[in-house]
């Protein structure tokens, strides 16, 4: 266990870094809706850093750096020149600044990649360079961002009035000079942020916490202290998930993100409708009923008349409920299944064994012959085809039970969920026109 | 169309790689023209045909390549060329290593090719078996110049003979050492020099290794004192640089084709240079 403090401590430590200033950016990014500007910055910095290459600079020297750094202002030029104002008449040909970040993506991209082409040293290292692996954090380069990080904090909270502002559609003077500073400021961090955490991570370190902040509070200082604390927690949930299940981290990260945003959408769903049925008694939920009850419908249909599709849904209930599909079973497939799942289970953890055993002979921790060595690989390769064969069984037998849940189980349902969907919507309708 | 091509004096030919365009010259010698259709310091799994590769296979007589499953854009890119030129799948002139999948899918085993591990042409004793299909392909193409091949082709293989066994000499200290490497490529270069490949960092190249598979390789190298790991120009540098640091190992940067590195300048230098950074690596 000390060792996966060891091996997570650091990514940890960037990815709360990450959350810090990207929780705070990702409010006006919201608030301006330019949701992929973070992408066309990075893309930006990408083409400054190939041509610092072109032109014979070393990769990963200062003048590298500052090629990025010249092509992120220039982008950021171009954002506050193209920005605009929420309160100005739309104009006929008016193009929204969306359709400027996308095109400044698909170029700088383009472009990228016939420099790449032109390269003496190729484009693996340079996409290295840019697209980071969060596992892979140093402590210094940690220590560096989160120093940059706090410096363009101090400078936000510094200008925090004008800024604020102008994302969230107040006036002020000089507009786009302030414009700038709010891009030039952002394609720093996004750039440094993507080299250490890839781009995947990065906009969703961006743009999930504010919208979670946007979903549970209606004040930037609630909002931020939402995103922050959603930031923080996904971190650590991810980061474990990642080790627990042996996901790749990155990955692992914004899927939580993902769940965690689902969670807070289902629970403020299910409060919305605990409200109004509490102001409009059981009528309130005719619609939501009328929802479940058409799903129920349309499952019974797809298992009546396709017995051999995916039914997840059944699959699950019989996981928690084995009753549900062992009923549906002769006495001696019953016996046959928990004789293969008591196959699959000692079959498992006999080549997680062996599997362990083979890295160690690998590693050389531990000897064994080279006859005992041809027989353990023998042995685990056909092992592994035992296990694939109960497999095969239990799947087999499960088959079997949908041929008879198909008109046990299905018709019903299909039944049921139609009548009960069409009484439901009928009692809205005219719940509906009494009303008013 | 391949009338003129026969009695033309060179013959044209398409190597998928670099390492194959340099084994095809070193038995057809000045009386063949190779190109090489990719580019060894660019991704593999992210090639995009260029129009310079159409042009070459237009005027190949002969395409040489890997086979196996290294070359999926191939089809594609002969797909519209007419005629097509007669094709040599070298993969078949060598025991493959690593092709057992499990057939069913019994259990999660990263598995990048399910054909069997391609990169043999690391192991450099299998040059001798590739030569023989080039000089017998070449020969069908250029009859009269059977004999010019052949004696290529003696001359290449006294050449290499010397290197292997000077390898092999340079390397015979180290014989049964354990190393850890970035990607699944070297599985026929560790056999060759009687090294073993204790494990694979990236099994997946593209897809990041789990923290929880870093933590147990971390733990397996410091318990089994694997003191070197063998990286490439297109392993993710900074995770093997970090993982190197804390299981206390050194990072070599091998070459896994001609032209990958600065010295690996042809078929022989690339063993070369990788046999001696090795070596110095492995040295205590």
């Amino acid at each position: 266990m000390s060792l996966a403090v060891e091996i997570l401590a650091l990514p940890l430590l960037a990815c709360l870094v990450l959350a810090g200033i990207h929780a705070y950016l990702g409010l006006h990014v919201l608030a301006r809706g330019v949701i992929f500007v973070d992408l066309a910055f990075a893309q930006i910095a990408a083409l400054g850093m190939a041509a610092a290459l072109l032109s014979g600079h070393a990769l990963g020297s200062a003048a590298a750096y500052a090629y990025a750094l010249v092509f992120t202002a220039a982008g950021a030029l171009l954002f506050a020149a193209t920005r605009t104002r929420p309160g100005a008449p739309a104009h006929p040909s008016h193009i929204p600044q969306e359709a400027i970040i996308g095109i400044v993506y698909a170029v700088a991209a383009a472009l990228t990649v016939m420099v790449l082409d032109r390269l003496p040293q190729g484009g693996d290292q340079i996409r290295q360079l840019l697209v980071g692996d969060v596992l892979a954090v140093g402590g210094g380069e940690v220590a560096r961002t989160a120093a940059v990080y706090a410096a363009i904090g101090l400078v936000h909270w510094a200008l925090r009035r004008p800024l604020l502002a102008l994302s969230f559609g107040g006036e002020v003077p000089a507009a786009r000079a302030w414009d700038f500073v709010f891009y030039f400021t952002f394609g720093v961090v996004v750039t440094s942020s993507v080299r250490i955490a890839g781009v995947l991570l990065v906009f969703a370190y961006l743009i999930v916490p504010a919208v979670a902040g946007a979903l549970v509070s209606g004040t930037v200082r609630g909002r931020l202290a939402t995103g922050w604390g959603v930031g923080f927690l996904v971190s650590v949930l991810g980061l474990s998930a990642s080790y627990a299940w042996d996901l790749p981290p990155g990955a692992a990260v914004v899927a939580t993100f993902g769940a965690l945003l689902a969670v807070i959408a289902v629970a403020r769903a299910v409060a919305g409708l605990v409200r109004a049925a509490r102001q409009d008694g059981p009528r309130a939920l005719a619609g939501i009923g009328v929802a479940l009850a058409g799903l129920v419908a349309i499952a019974g249909v797809f298992l009546a008349v396709v017995p051999r599709g995916d039914h997840v849904w059944l699959t699950g209930l019989e996981a928690v409920a084995p009753p549900v599909m062992t009923a549906f079973l002769t006495p001696r497939e019953r016996e046959t299944l928990a004789d293969a799942r008591a196959a699959i289970a000692r079959g498992a953890a006999e080549v997680a064994r062996l599997r362990t055993l083979e890295a160690d002979v690998q590693f050389g921790t531990r000897q064994l012959e080279p006859e005992q060595r041809e027989r353990l690989r023998q042995f685990l390769a056909g092992r592994g085809e035992i296990v694939a064969g109960d497999r095969l069984v239990v799947a087999t037998l499960r088959r079997h039970a949908r041929e008879r849940q198909r008109f046990v189980l299905g018709v019903p349902l299909a039944v049921g969920g139609t009548v009960a969907a069409l009484a439901l919507a009928r009692r809205r309708t005219r719940a509906a026109s009494v009303s008013p | 169309m391949l009338l003129p091509l026969l009695v033309a004096a060179t013959l044209s030919v398409a190597a998928t790689t670099t390492d194959l365009r340099d084994l095809v010259t070193a038995v057809g010698g000045e009386r063949v023209r190779v190109t090489s259709l990719t580019d060894p310091r660019h991704d593999p799994h992210a090639l995009e045909i260029l129009p310079r590769q159409l042009v070459a296979l237009r005027e190949a007589a002969l395409v040489v390549r890997v086979g196996l499953d290294h070359e999926p854009w191939l089809p594609r890119a002969l797909a519209g060329i007419t005629p097509r030129p007669r094709e040599l799948d070298l993969s078949r002139a060598v025991v493959l290593l690593g092709t057992e999948t499990p057939r069913l899918r019994a259990e999660r085993a990263a598995h990048v090719h399910a054909f069997g591990n391609t990169h043999y042409w690391l192991d450099p004793a299998n040059a001798r078996p590739i030569t023989a299909r080039i000089e017998e392909a070449l020969s069908a193409l250029a009859p009269a110049e059977r004999a010019v091949f052949a004696e290529n082709r003696v001359r290449f293989l006294a050449r290499l003979d010397a290197g292997l066994a000077r390898w092999e000499l340079l390397l015979k200290p180290f014989t049964g050492m354990r190393v850890v490497t970035a990607h699944d490529t070297w599985p026929y270069f560790a056999r060759r020099f009687g090294l073993t490949v204790a494990a694979t960092l990236e099994e997946r190249p593209g897809v990041p290794p789990s923290a929880a598979y870093v933590a147990q390789i971390v733990a397996r190298m410091r318990a089994a004192g694997v003191r070197v790991i063998v990286s490439e120009p297109a392993a993710p540098a900074a995770l093997v640089r970090r993982i190197a640091d804390q299981a206390g190992a050194r990072v070599v940067m091998l070459a896994p084709s001609v032209g990958a590195d600065s010295e690996a300048t042809d078929y022989l230098t690339l063993f070369e240079s990788n046999v001696t950074r090795l070596a110095a690596a492995l040295a205590p």
